[in-house]
């Protein structure tokens, strides 16, 4: 028999209704933030910013295809990759359903990856996605969004999610991504053909666009656990009797599991 | 040109930064939440449901497929309509992709509708789902988890949703509801309405009530 608290219904509705008001609260805090993020001021785009997509050579209002919002997913796929974040890709799986809802409500959405885009195209086929995949190669978009960092400045310490880093050390420890220890980082840099230091060369992010009257606005970015809400597997691990209950890098590609569950009758 | 606030980057950075606090008090109020959820008590389910799907009829604990945890989606999608609801429809392309990862942390994820099986199979093959839907069509499972209401009781307008806070004004509502499974046993551990749901669509709703065209959800019809 279960460990867990048991109750009668009555028991149940009881603690029931006293979470509910806490919820009922976060979803509030939730809309005053959105309203929030919807107020911060812009920053006008002046660089050409160049990316290669399936349709060829793409300034970044190419990337708006028609649209005025554009939600660009800062997908770690690095050049040394051999394929792309196992991360990044479980977040890809949750968002490959919903752009098509989104373009049409004004809103493109987009992944962009230094990787070669021959490189892209071939993972995205791998992983049965649609959604339109851009890739940045050695242009600056990747680095004037702080998702990409040089060798230097990973060994200096680089700016990522409005902080300046630690200089990197090579047992790991320090940056964002190490500072629970090299252990997970290198499992999972070992996922994508790299090392440590490879490996959290790229980093995770958000950005959103405006196109007004031909000219280009930054609007918002995000990193780290700024994407932890539009991670769709956690909010449902979330609202799972034992929730997140992990130890460690447990995901995979959505075609590594050993027992690919695909809620399949 | 645009009416919006437009700064430097280096006003933008002080401007977002201020606003990062904001966000990392939310994500930790949301992790508390999270926690409380996992700790409330669970509820015996001594009924037996029996679900029309694939293999037959099921019973709530053949819904786990072997594992011990089952997340069920009330899936609003009546014997008379055409269509399934347009938010149910827009649930299922937000979670077709993750599926098979919370199938390796020891969860599944099961629709359940109150049209018959045949209905779903073609909507299913419609839009190319596959994950498992089954019908409970005959069972009280939608009356006893508050998705769906007693004519009688909407006709003496006692009707109502989400613990009470709402009244229902249409026979069926979406929800949410998590099971556990543990030696045989079948416990309710937790379910959710309205926009508790709409939590779990990444990045929240943007608009509510929505202002699509179609007018939100099938409780009209």
């Amino acid at each position: 028999m279960t460990d867990h608290k048991t109750g009668t219904r009555e028991e149940w509705l009881a603690a029931r209704l006293e979470l509910l008001d806490a919820e009922k609260e976060l979803t509030r805090r939730s809309d005053e933030l959105a309203r929030r993020r919807q107020e911060l001021p812009w920053v006008r785009i002046d660089k050409a910013y160049r990316f290669e997509t399936d349709k060829g050579t793409a300034f970044l209002a190419d990337l708006f295809g028609g649209r005025s919002q554009l939600l660009i997913y800062h997908f770690m796929f690095g050049p040394e990759y051999t394929a792309g974040c196992p991360s990044c890709s479980t977040i890809a799986d949750g968002f490959d359903g919903f752009t098509v809802h989104l373009a049409n409500h004004d809103v493109a959405l987009s992944a962009v990856s230094p990787a070669p885009l021959a490189t892209l195209q071939a993972y995205k086929r791998r992983m049965g996605w649609r959604f339109p995949w851009a890739s940045s190669l050695d242009g600056d978009f990747n680095f004037d969004f702080n998702v990409s960092l040089t060798e230097e400045q990973q060994r200096e310490g680089g700016e990522y999610n409005y902080r300046r880093e630690a200089p990197w050390k090579v047992r790991g420890i320090g940056d964002s991504l190490t500072k629970r220890g090299e252990g997970p980082v290198a499992e999972i840099a070992a996922m994508t053909g790299t090392d440590t230091a490879t490996y959290t060369r790229q980093r995770p992010g958000m950005s959103s666009f405006v196109l007004e009257n031909g000219v280009i606005y930054h609007a918002y970015s995000t990193y780290a656990r700024g994407l932890d809400g539009l991670w769709g597997m956690y909010q449902w691990l979330d609202r799972a009797p034992k929730g997140r209950n992990e130890k460690g890098i447990w995901w995979r590609r959505h075609d590594e599991y050993a027992n690919p569950g695909t809620g399949a009758r | 040109m645009t009416d919006h606030q437009i700064v430097s980057h280096g006003d933008w950075v002080a401007a977002r930064e201020r606003f990062l606090a904001k966000e990392k008090e939310f994500t930790r109020l949301r992790e508390e939440l999270s926690r409380e959820r996992c700790e409330l008590p669970w509820e015996c389910v001594k009924k037996e449901y029996v679900f029309e799907g694939e293999n037959g009829g099921e019973t709530l604990a053949h819904l786990f497929g072997g594992r011990s945890q089952l997340i069920v989606y009330h899936l609003m999608y009546e014997a008379d309509w055409n269509i399934g609801c347009e938010s149910g429809s827009f649930w299922a392309d937000n979670v077709k992709g993750i599926i098979p990862h919370l199938n390796e942390r020891d969860m599944s994820l099961v629709a359940i509708s109150r049209a018959p099986l045949e209905e779903l199979r073609a909507q299913a093959k419609h839009f190319g789902w596959t994950f498992k839907w089954v019908s409970c069509v005959g069972n009280d499972f939608n009356l006893d988890f508050n998705v769906w209401l007693a004519p009688e009781t909407l006709a003496r307008g006692e009707a109502a949703y989400n613990y009470g806070s709402k009244k229902f004004t249409g026979p069926s509502r979406p929800g949410i509801s998590a099971f556990f499974k543990d030696a045989g046993q079948v416990f309710h551990t937790h379910s959710t309405y309205a926009r508790g749901r709409l939590d779990l669509l990444p990045g929240g709703v943007g608009e509510w009530p929505p202002t699509a065209k179609t007018p939100f959800c099938c409780a009209s019809r």
